[in-house]
């Protein structure tokens, strides 16, 4: 005996509510994307992405432009066209993010993405803050959601606080930043040979959510931190919020991926592995019940290439489609 | 929502019994702010005199943020027909008392959400938050002279709340 087999609905179109966004860390040090294999992760679960890709909820106003020019060679009288050539390969890519953090700010900003340290008495006052209080060292046992800390550091601190994480800056050049490539320093005399520069950038940060001042003393942490393990050079100053600037000349660098999850079990990815910010810092704004309205950072990118290792082709996004076991493909 | 909307009530009740200690009206045998939430009371023919009745009416919820986003809706009614001593004759300027405290209650448009089925109440982690009063045309009947404030509430859904 044997169970007829119900013949599969023809493909159908897709319907999706809305479109989902990750991003995870370049390694501009050694020109290193973030791949994305979506015939090994393809499926994963959308509110928990494969590490290190970070979800950044739904987003807004998602386009996507190919801006690739082609050419036509044209022979013969009248001409004709007898073959075509990719002269370009350009896409571009924009949308809103409907929620403020440290990482969509930085994603939204053009250039360097400051934390504000909080100053330290009497310092001179500066658009993107000023000289920070001391920072403190940190001791051992620490892990990624905690900061162990000596009890009178500890107790400068509060529940509830922001903090940066990171080591000293002390002259070196190129890219600084532990865990995301935060700035490239051009000299030690641009920064001012400022030893919180690299914490003044870094995303290495987090919200305090308890501190203990015996026992194991320390920061508890809220989230973990991107860099993970924080090592044992690494020092820790309060922080109140963030700033982006017009203007900069550093451009964050970061591997993409946006998801559509359609209503019959079907997905669409694309997975953009170099994005490049191509507009300064802009909001737009969504009306509730005038004059009350929702702000959204919105953020325009462009899409640099690699190359695919299959055919040695340089690509600058992929677009998969996983389609819904329920159709014919 | 029912934090929001508790909250919400709570904090204009609040603010009216500072705001003019003497509205004051008597339900139950108890003598309170002058200031009622309808689905919260025995149903009633009609709404007490110069006090302020909250009515939810709307909801909606905004789904594809980070957490969920209630929207509610608030009609908030008042009546008046003057005082005795008056003969009504002053219920004109009773309701335009009552539009002025309606402005003052309402700011500022945001409180602390609290959680108040337990007690002592507790702060939550967000602010309810709502927009500027839309108020509807006076209407007369007979010797009442009413007005119907519309607010929109705001509330972010917390981790684990009804």
């Amino acid at each position: 005996m044997s169970i007829a087999a119900v013949p599969p609905m023809p493909a159908l179109p897709p319907t999706g509510r809305s479109v989902r966004a990750y991003f995870a860390p370049v390694d501009r040090v050694h020109a290193l994307p973030t791949l994305f294999d979506p015939s090994v992760n393809g499926r994963f679960t959308a509110s928990a992405p494969p590490a290190p890709w970070i979800g950044l909820g739904w987003i807004e106003d998602f386009a996507r432009r190919s801006t690739s020019r082609f050419g036509q060679l044209v022979t013969g009288s009248p001409g004709t066209t007898q073959f075509q050539v990719r002269e370009t390969v350009d896409a571009t890519v924009s949308f809103r993010f409907k929620a403020w953090s440290k990482l969509s700010m930085a994603l939204a900003a053009d250039s360097q993405h400051m934390n504000l340290i909080v100053p330290a008495a009497g310092s001179v006052a500066n658009g993107s803050g000023g000289k920070g209080v001391t920072p403190v060292n940190l001791a051992m046992g620490s892990t990624a959601t905690f900061l162990a800390l000596a009890a009178s550091d500890a107790a400068g601190f509060s529940a509830g606080s922001l903090v940066t994480v990171d080591v000293d800056y002390a002259g070196q050049t190129g890219f600084v930043g532990s865990g995301v490539s935060a700035a490239s320093v051009p000299s030690a005399t641009a920064v001012n040979y400022d030893p919180d520069y690299i914490r003044r950038v870094s995303f290495n940060v987090a919200r305090v959510t308890s501190v203990a001042t015996t026992g194991a003393t320390g920061l508890q942490l809220a989230q973990p931190l991107i860099a993970g393990v924080p090592g044992a050079n690494m020092r820790v100053q309060p922080i109140s919020g963030f700033v982006d600037r017009e203007g900069g000349s550093f451009f964050q660098e970061w591997s993409a991926l946006f998801l559509i999850d359609g209503e019959q079990g079907e997905r669409i990815l694309f997975h953009y592995p170099r994005l490049q910010s191509m507009a300064g810092p802009s909001e737009s704004a969504t009306a509730l019940v005038p004059p009350l309205e929702r702000i959204a950072l919105s953020a325009a990118f462009r899409a640099l290439p690699v190359t695919d290792t299959n055919d040695g082709e340089p690509v600058v996004c992929f677009r998969s489609f996983l389609p819904s076991p329920a159709t014919l493909v | 929502m029912q934090n929001a909307k508790d909250t919400f009530y709570v904090a204009l009740r609040s603010r009216l019994a500072t705001l003019n200690p003497a509205r004051t009206m008597m339900l139950r045998a108890v003598t309170r702010p002058g200031i009622l939430v309808v689905e919260a009371e025995a149903p009633m023919a009609q709404p007490p005199l110069d006090a302020f009745t909250l009515n939810w009416t709307g909801f909606e919820a905004d789904l594809q943020l980070p957490a969920i986003l209630a929207r509610l809706t608030c009609e908030i009614q008042y009546s008046t027909a003057g005082t005795q001593a008056n003969a009504g004759l002053d219920r004109g300027r009773a309701l335009e008392e009552m539009d002025y405290e309606m402005l003052k209650l309402l700011y500022p448009y945001s409180a602390q959400k609290m959680n108040y089925t337990q007690s002592p109440a507790a702060a939550m982690q967000t602010l309810v938050f709502w927009s500027e009063p839309s108020f509807g045309h006076a209407v007369v009947l007979r010797d009442r002279l009413s007005r119907t404030v519309q607010v929109t509430v705001f509330a972010f859904q917390e981790q684990g709340e009804a």
